[in-house]
């Protein structure tokens, strides 16, 4: 087990006039290995909870493991505990600082006290991983950019850390809908071909429920549901609708004909799927 | 990261009592009254009666002491400082006596009254932010400084200038704490370190914080543009500050009681 939660609460501005409770009572399990996607309303507490993950808020009360280690017993090196978990901020652009790219991807790197060769090694890899070419990129500003680019540069300066689970808060937010491709389809690539945790936290139902393994929902501080993708959409279709989430649009049409008496599977998450399924229930197969 | 949501300065707490429906320039006035009669007392008896003013209007004011209180915690250390440094170094009669040290009387006095005037000083003017919104507090600035407008007193600019000051100070905050966390969660270390390196280690924050506060400026800029915003010339107010009896009987009455406190006593 990478991660081990047990009923941790979390509150705002302790003891000040505006205190509000933020999370309430989460208990949470994580594999070496998973790919995890975390949904809900906005304000439901995505944010404030990953921050528990590598012990930059502490909970009010509860306890948090990772790897079997207490984070918040006293001596804990917390800087080890960021190099295992990476977390990649909501707009992790506006995080950028240095004068190239190099520099910027290096700066994790450099922290750990790595000798020059192996910073380098470790930039080339990062920079691999999320597809910029070395060569076209190291010298040039991270301020000259694209936004795209930026999130992309930003997402190499934490794998360079070479982290063994990976954080994402909301990675395609603000983009455009290839660049959201692009760095969902990434984020795939990272996890398959390397082995890595990830976590990918979203409002976005539509491409995160066709991206992940496990779904966790979140509601007003609290998961309301835990299990796959199919599962979820298949069970609780409409006690997410009752939490302000929709469901996919292909899903929402498989409920839709089922309600009419068409007995079709509604856990599918892509239109091929759904296609598929469609055509399998259908009495007369069309001709292609 | 503690510190950054510690600082509790000028927040305003909202509340329905008479102190927060007191019109501002009212409230401004008689913060001056206090703060001016402050350096007028020259007996405990004054200070008595001025103290005893501040913590009344703290009570009716229904903002928790603490939290007024809480407004000390900074200054804290000047009022102690202060308060030994006048205790020993003031000459006159002893009355104790350790080694080469030396308390007199004298001192004991003048470093009581000073640490009383500083007191009362930081109580008043945090009652005055914690029970006043921003918003009406430049709006009072603004109608005040208009009096100094002959002189060439640029009063909309500067009540301007305080507004969005006043107004961005907790999302800078707020953008601070995020891009630590960020730049943390990066392998960055703020905690350790000689000076020199820890100074060095603010660059991730600073030249981040600094980009973004420039680019929200342009876009504040341009917003206010898009809004026919064009100074402060022939503009009219929402909220029309007006005086109210309460107001008239609040501002004689705090006259009347520094007035007493300042020289009757
Ligand atoms: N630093 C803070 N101080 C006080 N309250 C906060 C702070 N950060 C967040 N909150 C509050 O905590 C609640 C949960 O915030 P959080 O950022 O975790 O939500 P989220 O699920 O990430 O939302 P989103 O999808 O919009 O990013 C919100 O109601 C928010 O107002
Ligand atoms: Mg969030």
């Amino acid at each position: 087990m990478f991660i081990h939660i047990e009923n941790i609460c979390f509150t705002y501005s302790l003891g000040m006039p505006f205190e509000t409770e933020v999370l309430k009572d989460i208990n949470l399990e994580i594999d070496k290995g998973e790919f995890i996607g975390l949904i809900g309303h906005t304000g439901c507490g995505k944010t404030t909870l990953i921050q528990h993950f590598n012990g930059l808020l502490n909970p009010t009360s509860g306890k948090i493991y990772v790897e079997g280690v207490d984070l918040n017993k006293k001596g804990v090196n917390l800087k080890l505990i960021r190099q295992k978990i990476g977390l990649v901020f909501q707009y992790p652009e506006n995080q950028l600082f240095e004068e190239t790219i190099y520099q910027e991807v290096a700066f994790g790197p450099k922290k750990l006290g790595l000798s020059e060769e192996k910073i380098e090694k470790r930039v080339r890899e990062a920079l691999k991983m999320v597809d910029l070419d070395y060569n076209l990129y190291v010298e040039r500003s991270p301020f000259s950019l694209s936004g795209g680019e930026m999130r992309r540069v930003a997402l190499a300066s934490i794998l360079s850390i070479r982290p063994k689970m990976l954080i994402l808060d909301e990675p395609t937010a603000n983009l455009d809908p290839q660049g959201r491709d692009n760095i969902l389809s990434e984020i795939k690539k990272i996890h398959y071909n390397f082995g890595m945790t990830v976590i990918l936290v979203s409002h976005n139902m539509e491409k995160v429920a066709e991206t992940v393994k496990r779904l966790l929902v979140m509601h007003r501080g609290e998961i309301i549901m835990d299990g796959t993708p199919q599962e979820i959409f298949e069970k609780h279709a409409n006690d997410l609708m009752k939490v302000g989430l929709g469901l996919p649009q292909v899903t929402e049409c498989m409920h839709k004909l089922k309600a009419k008496g068409k007995e079709v599977y509604t856990g599918v998450l892509t239109v091929d799927d759904a296609e598929k399924e469609v055509l399998k229930k259908m009495k007369k197969p069309l001709k292609r | 990261m503690r510190i950054l949501r510690n600082i509790s300065f000028g927040q305003y707490i909202p509340r329905d009592s008479l102190i927060h429906n007191l019109d501002p320039r009212i409230k401004i006035l008689s913060c001056l009254a206090i703060i001016v009669s402050l350096f007028l007392i020259t007996k405990y008896s004054g200070y008595l009666i001025l103290g005893s003013f501040v913590l009344f209007s703290i009570i009716i004011s229904k903002v928790h002491p603490k939290f007024v209180f809480r407004g000390l915690r900074p200054i804290l250390f000047i009022i102690i400082f202060t308060l030994i440094i006048h205790i020993f170094m003031t000459e006159g009669k002893v009355i104790y006596q350790l080694g080469f040290l030396k308390i007199t009387q004298e001192g004991l006095v003048k470093g009581l009254l000073i640490s009383f005037r500083l007191f009362i000083l930081i109580l008043a003017t945090s009652l005055l932010t914690l029970a006043t919104s921003p918003i009406s507090l430049t709006d009072g600035i603004e109608r005040l400084l208009a009096i100094f407008k002959f002189i060439g007193v640029p009063a909309h600019e500067i009540a301007m200038m305080m507004t969005i000051a006043l107004r961005f100070i907790p999302t800078l905050l707020e953008e601070t704490e995020k891009i630590m966390k960020a730049q943390i969660s990066r392998g960055a270390d703020f905690e350790s370190g000689n000076i020199f390196n820890r100074a060095k280690n603010l660059i991730p924050i600073l030249i981040p914080l600094f980009v973004n506060a420039f680019r929200r400026a342009d876009e504040l800029a341009i917003a206010m543009e898009a809004k026919c915003y064009r100074g402060g010339e022939g503009r009219t107010h929402y909220r029309e500050l007006k005086i109210k009896k309460a107001d008239i009987l609040t501002f004689a009455f705090t006259i009347i009681v520094t007035v007493m406190a300042s020289i009757m006593f």
